[in-house]
């Protein structure tokens, strides 16, 4: 009866570790996205901005040392 | 259809890069994004060209009083260096409070360092992938924001002529979530950057 008990607390113990575990990659995994995300489709019309802007010579590549 | 971008400014082969003195008063007058000026400089036998511009750099900073903020303009010169093969372009603060505006989604993650990737457009527009953006602002402590600047050098520098810089991404989120989780098993601290 004592060893059926045991049994089943490691088992939920164990359950639980692997779920934080999961839990914490996929958490991890979403902030990494969060901070460095891919530009794709859905950046189309920002990309298209900045790019324009460079066409038109209305940015231009910065040439100071420093950042003001 | 999307237009392919075209390489940014004069051949590198025949002309070099310097910075006059009259940057200053381009910041002063509030203009951040000041003008790059080509000198013709004859270039020895010897000397290797620059390759082409593989990334464009974009940098917008509406102005929060930010550690991220203050960790960029600390290293900026550093990056700028680092990055010397590719053009980046500085939004003015004005400019970047209209991107802001525009894209309300974005706010409080700025600095933002938007990367295109030059080839990837060329080949596929904007349709698909085109680069990557690195939300400074949203690393809160100066010691997060370094690290999250450095790894931004590190990744460009090493990827520069990487023939599928997507799949290098996403195989790099893979495994700093996945060393994460097994610092965490190994009863290690946490990684700053992702804390």
């Amino acid at each position: 009866m004592f060893d059926r008990f045991t049994e089943v607390v490691s088992l939920v113990l164990g359950a639980l570790a692997v779920a934080y575990l999961v839990y914490e990659i996929d958490r991890r995994q979403r902030k990494l996205h969060d901070l460095w995300d891919v530009l794709d489709g859905e950046d189309a019309v920002i990309t298209n901005t900045l790019e324009e802007m460079v066409e038109r010579g209305e940015l231009l590549p910065y040439a100071g040392a420093t950042l003001a | 259809m999307p237009k392919a971008p075209q390489r940014p400014g004069p051949s590198r082969r025949e002309t070099t890069e310097v910075a006059l003195p009259s940057s200053a008063a381009f910041q002063e007058a509030g203009v951040s994004d000041t003008p790059i000026q080509a000198v013709p400089v004859p270039i020895s036998g010897n000397e290797e060209p620059p390759a082409a511009s593989r990334f464009r750099i974009f940098i917008v900073d509406s102005g929060w009083n930010s550690a991220a903020r203050r960790v960029l303009l600390e290293n900026f010169a550093l990056i700028r260096d680092l990055q010397r093969e590719d053009p980046i372009y500085v939004l003015s603060r004005e400019r970047s409070i209209e991107f802001m505006r525009r894209h309300g989604s974005r706010i409080g993650r700025d600095p933002i360092i938007a990367v295109h990737d030059m080839q990837a457009l060329g080949k596929r527009g904007t349709a698909g992938f085109h680069g990557f953006r690195l939300s400074l602002g949203l690393l809160r402590t100066p010691q997060q924001a370094l690290m999250g600047l450095q790894a931004f050098a590190r990744f460009l520098v090493t990827h520069r002529q990487s023939a599928d810089l997507e799949a290098d991404i996403r195989a790099n989120l893979r495994r700093e979530g996945l060393m994460g989780a097994i610092e965490i098993a190994m009863h290690h601290e946490a990684r700053e950057i992702v804390a």
